[in-house]
């Protein structure tokens, strides 16, 4: 029994020295992680015109374009380190879930304020939770903002928000384009001193972003047998729940497909099971996740839950180890 | 293993005051859960060498435990999202009670015994309202008699203040619920807190740290003789940033906190697992699981006196002299200054926290 743990330390550092870790850092970085600031940046600032053209709440235009840069962000949003974490830009962008009522609170005093909403600096110094995408969805979909305030503050409040999730989205993508050097190239001039560091960092974005997939977005609205939630589904006003179950599926199974790039047997079962569970999303037809209240309708999305949990489990025993994750048994545990 | 490291270890441990019935358990130093080669999780009881003197199995993965002042009582908590926790007879090993949390109450893994023993609080979580309780239990029977506030969101661990009359709760500020499992809800907004309360649960003090450190979640504790309370965090926010780990507070005082250079400390990955005060006091520990090091600290100076390099380190806690730590790998060794060394290495994985029976130093 002593052995083990003895080769296991001698043969770790080994494996990870045989191998080139570079062009995995190249490839993500500019494959995986720039295109998707960058296309989040324009979208965002499609998303700010389409408000400056027309800020009804249910302007079409500008519902589209909330679609749109919402994507955006889903297929980025697993990539929390770094830009998007300065100055709590990502929790600005994307404020959710709101377990104690936050957001709906800061948009009334946002809507009852006379001041500060044509200007970006002042209002970028407000509740996180009054703005984002989230704060946005109840501007252009809850009934209760609908009427709330007159029609020329609720505007000037659809326009803030738009703009600030730009202005955040522009500073990521900018920032990314000097933090895309730190990352593919560790050392003494960057947060991640070697390799190893730098893709121990893309490795957990993958884990954590299949944690918040199965945990969150659906362990939210699934709650209890006896007490199901749907209502605490994500984004549901605007029927996007399920939607960015399945996105960020999709932008976490590219992720996976180039970190395990230089282990074959792993990249299949990793992609069979990112395809399984996607496929399964899809057919679930049930965008706001409303079947959860429903004997059938849970068993469904629970089976899609298993099948996140299948794949994080090849994620954490056998990428991790390719990747020189520690899977010591305190320090994974977090507490 | 040398005998002659058990004999001395044994030498510094007799000439301890014995604690009112616990030699009746063969005496053990410290208590600490772990999982056994024959797949079972086990609370044990070990003297100041490292050996086991009992063992116990346990229904899943342990925590932390809590040892009654002067009765062979423990009771063992599941790591969190718990709702319930076992009092074990240490001399007779067999689970005497069960302490099982309120509907919509889960327990975090700590808690602690009265000076007198005759009641035990528990950290808990409120799920629904989000919010911290402290489960107040009456230990004749093990039946719960009250509750109030922990004074802030997610309190994981508390202690007894040297008078006796107070509680410090670490008030780590994530919220969790049972629905989404470990996930945390609020880091955003997270406001962790070191909160005092009376036994009633009246707020003596709250010490939050300054905005820029809101990410950092308190989440253990160690009390020196004379009240002053040292606190490890665990980082929340980017790992890119290196913010201290180890904070130390007196009751009315702005809190201090030490950090390693940045050379050592940027190795810790944000994550600090337990604390102790060495023997005497002069010195205070954190283990660091991730980054695989403990870090020994003057108390008085602030400064970085070792940092030792063990593999899984996290159980922590104050020996006969200096410091008594286990690993993920099973070892139990000392620390003391620049010196470590391995007194045991048993093939079992020690968990979290390693617990004092007696109060050395």
């Amino acid at each position: 029994m002593r052995t083990i743990p003895f080769v296991t330390a001698l043969l770790l550092p080994l494996t990870a020295m045989a191998q080139d870790r570079g062009p995995i850092l190249d490839d993500v970085t500019q494959s995986h992680i720039l295109p998707r600031f960058a296309q989040l940046a324009e979208a965002t600032q499609q998303l700010k015109a389409a408000a400056e053209a027309e800020c009804a709440a249910d302007a079409p235009g500008l519902r589209d374009a909330y679609h749109a840069a919402f994507d955006d962000w889903i297929s980025a949003s697993h990539l929390r380190f770094g830009p998007t974490e300065t100055g709590d830009r990502a929790f600005a962008i994307a404020f959710w879930p709101d377990t104690k009522g936050f957001t709906p609170k800061a948009l009334s005093q946002l809507i009852a304020a006379d001041t500060g909403l044509d200007d970006p600096d002042a209002f970028a110094q407000t509740s996180i939770a009054g703005r984002g995408f989230f704060a946005l969805e109840q501007m252009l979909y809850d009934p209760a903002f609908a009427a709330t305030g007159e029609a020329e503050q609720r505007c000037a409040v659809i326009r803030a928000i738009t703009t600030d999730i730009n202005r955040n989205a522009d500073a990521i993508a900018e920032d990314w384009q000097s933090y895309a050097l730190v990352l593919t190239q560790p050392g003494a001039d960057s947060p991640y001193r070697s390799d190893e560091e730098a893709l121990q960092e893309l490795f957990k974005a993958l884990s954590a972003g299949l944690q918040f997939t199965s945990e969150t977005r659906l362990g939210r609205p699934l709650g209890t047998f006896d007490r199901p939630r749907p209502n605490r589904a994500e984004a549901r006003r605007s029927g996007r729940a399920l939607r960015h179950v399945e996105l960020s599926l999709v932008a976490l199974r590219d992720l996976a497909a180039r970190l395990s790039v230089d282990h074959p047997d792993i990249a299949t079962s990793l992609d069979a099971g990112f395809n399984k569970a996607i496929t399964r999303a899809q057919k679930l037809e049930d965008p706001v996740l409303a079947g959860v209240a429903t004997p059938q309708g849970r068993l469904r999305v629970e089976a899609l839950q298993q099948e996140i949990n299948d794949l994080r489990a090849i994620v954490a025993t056998e990428l991790g180890p390719t990747l020189g994750i520690s899977a010591g048994f305190n320090s994974l545990d977090g507490d | 293993m040398t005998t002659r490291r058990h004999f001395l270890a044994g030498l510094a441990a007799a000439t301890l005051t014995p604690v009112r019935g616990w030699s009746a358990a063969g005496a053990p130093d410290f208590l600490a859960a772990g999982l056994f080669p024959d797949g079972f999780y086990r609370l044990a009881g070990l003297d100041a060498g490292g050996t086991i003197l009992f063992s116990l199995p346990l229904p899943g993965r342990g925590h932390a435990a809590a040892a009654h002042p002067h009765r062979t009582l423990a009771v063992a908590f599941a790591r969190r999202p718990g709702t319930f926790a076992q009092v074990i007879d240490c001399t007779s090993g067999t689970v005497t009670r069960q302490l099982h949390a309120p509907e919509g109450r889960h327990f975090y893994g700590h808690g602690v015994f009265t000076a007198d023993g005759d009641q035990f609080f528990t950290t808990e979580n409120d799920y629904e309202a989000g919010t911290g309780v402290i489960g107040v239990w009456d230990t004749a029977t093990f039946t719960r008699i009250g509750e109030f506030s922990s004074g802030g969101i997610g309190p994981h661990d508390m202690r007894l203040m040297p008078d006796g009359d107070t509680l410090v709760i670490a008030n780590g500020g994530i919220e969790t619920h049972p629905d989404t499992g470990r996930s945390k809800l609020n880091i955003p907004t997270m406001q962790p807190r070191l909160t005092y309360l009376d036994l009633s649960g009246a707020v003596l003090e709250h010490v939050e740290l300054p905005q820029a450190l809101h990410k950092n979640s308190i989440r253990h504790l160690a009390v020196r003789a004379d009240g002053l309370v040292g606190f490890a965090m665990q980082w929340q926010g980017d790992l890119t940033e290196h913010p201290p780990l180890l904070g130390l507070h007196r009751r009315g005082e702005a809190p201090r906190l030490l950090t390693a250079p940045e050379a050592d400390q940027s190795t810790l990955q944000g994550y600090a697992g337990s604390i102790a005060f060495a023997a005497g006091g002069d010195a205070i520990a954190i283990t660091c699981p991730r980054g695989d090091a403990l870090h020994l600290f003057d108390v008085d100076r602030g400064t970085l006196i070792a940092a030792h390099a063990l593999t899984d380190v996290c159980g922590l806690g104050t020996g006969p002299d200096g410091l008594i730590f286990t690993t993920g790998t099973g070892q139990f060794g000392t620390a003391q200054g620049r010196r470590a060394k391995t007194l045991s290495a048993l093939d079992c994985q020690w968990d979290n926290h390693l617990i004092p029976i007696r109060a050395f130093g």
